[in-house]
């Protein structure tokens, strides 16, 4: 089920076009508000759907299967770290969902780019980028270099 | 400078009755431009609509005094201190644009209609008014053209690139920036200097106030009425999202 926006409700903040991996949220040029550029490419992550600080993006099912009348709209709360889900089908029925999306503060995860960029020698390296900082360990485990019995090889 | 009318001076070369005819046509244009854009997107019909779903949906009836309270939320939070913004930095910025401007036309409108001639002074407040609605507009305006644009900033379009949501902010900015420069070159006796700076600024007036059909400027008159009817459904139990979660205690 592939995303779009109200934009009615859209505000244009951008929050969704930094964070949708597959990049195709983005701006409209006639009101300057968010838009799904490609629904066939929503590899539905419903990233923007939980990013979306104005509860203004949607999801809808492809037409063959979720036939129009459907609803599905989701609050995000960060201050109690829940997102809500509710789904009213055709007929009216609903399901409503809660869950916990977070264990620690919003805003807190530090971007790829908040970190220092990495040196030449850090490429030489068999760690990742921040690696071990990021993985709150002192030190990743190391492998010794092998060192062949003279005579076998 | 900043505490004298400078539509009075401009009688060297423009009779006042025909700022006043200009204010008019600009009145009726943003009016007929506002009806055109309703009509164009159907924007009426909508709201009708949504306002005929809302009333099944809703779960409980809100009082006048309820409505009343919801009016007073809207026009204190959405309207008065931009509360639709989530990003801080636009709220200020619009906020600066926001009353900018209903200082810098109103004030507009004083000048022309109440002291357009040197024989009836101006009180000085209005045209400190009329400028400091201008230094907001620059800076409001300023700020969001070039450091807030979700466009250049979040998409990565180039700054300079112009699409047609920009048409509001350039018009605007190009108005006001115009008139800064006018009532500035107006102190000089450089009479051409004043005519070029003087007919941009109208050039670019023109284009604000006659552009509404495919600009945003209309925003400001059914905004407030969208959020008013948010906050209506939200209270009567008619919105369609969620309910708010219990806190999440585990977490």
């Amino acid at each position: 089920m592939p995303t779009f926006v109200y934009m009615t409700d859209c505000d244009g903040c951008g929050e969704c076009v930094d964070i949708c991996p597959s990049d195709i949220m983005h701006i409209d040029p006639t009101h300057r508000r968010a838009l799904n550029i490609e629904p066939n490419f929503c590899w539905e992550c419903y990233s923007c759907v939980k990013a979306c600080p104005q509860n203004a993006i949607d999801v809808r099912g492809y037409a063959e299967f979720a036939p129009m009348g459907h609803s599905v709209r989701v609050l995000r709360e960060p201050e109690k770290r829940t997102i809500s889900w509710k789904i009213k089908f055709r007929d009216g029925r609903e399901k409503n969902f809660v869950s916990p999306i977070r264990t620690t503060e919003w805003g807190s995860i530090k971007s790829p780019s908040d970190y220092e960029s990495p040196s030449q020698d850090d490429f030489r390296t068999q760690e990742l980028a921040h690696e071990p900082e990021a993985l709150n360990i002192d030190g990743l485990p190391t492998l010794t270099p092998l060192r062949p019995r003279q005579g076998v090889v | 400078m900043f505490t004298s009318n400078p539509f009075a001076d401009l009688t060297a070369f423009l009779p006042p009755i025909a700022m006043q005819v200009y204010i008019t046509l600009m009145i009726v244009a943003v009016a007929l431009g506002t009806v055109a854009d309703m009509l164009h997107k159907n924007s009426g019909k909508y709201f009708a609509q949504r306002l005929k779903n809302s009333q099944a949906a809703a779960t409980r009836e809100l009082s006048g005094a309820d409505k009343a309270s919801l009016a007073v939320k809207t026009i204190a939070i959405d309207v008065a201190t931009a509360g639709e913004f989530c990003n801080v930095q636009r709220r200020i910025s619009h906020v600066l644009m926001f009353y900018g401007f209903l200082f810098y036309v109103g004030t507009t409108a004083v000048m022309i209609f109440g002291y357009p001639t040197h024989a009836t002074p101006t009180p000085m407040v209005i045209p400190l008014l009329w400028n400091i609605g201008v230094i907001m507009i620059l800076i409001g305006g300023y700020w969001f053209f070039f450091f807030l644009r979700v466009n250049v900033v979040q998409d990565g379009q180039p700054l300079f690139r112009l699409v047609l949501a920009d048409l509001f902010i350039v018009s605007l900015l190009g108005s006001v920036t115009f008139a800064f420069i006018w009532e500035i070159v107006q102190t000089g006796d450089n009479l051409t200097a004043t005519k070029i700076a003087f007919g941009l600024y109208i050039l670019f007036s023109t284009l604000l106030f006659c552009s509404v059909r495919w600009s945003k400027l209309a925003h400001m008159f059914f905004k407030p009425v969208v959020a008013f009817q948010r906050r209506v459904e939200e209270a009567s139990g008619a919105s369609s999202l969620p309910a708010p979660a219990t806190r999440n205690e585990r977490s």
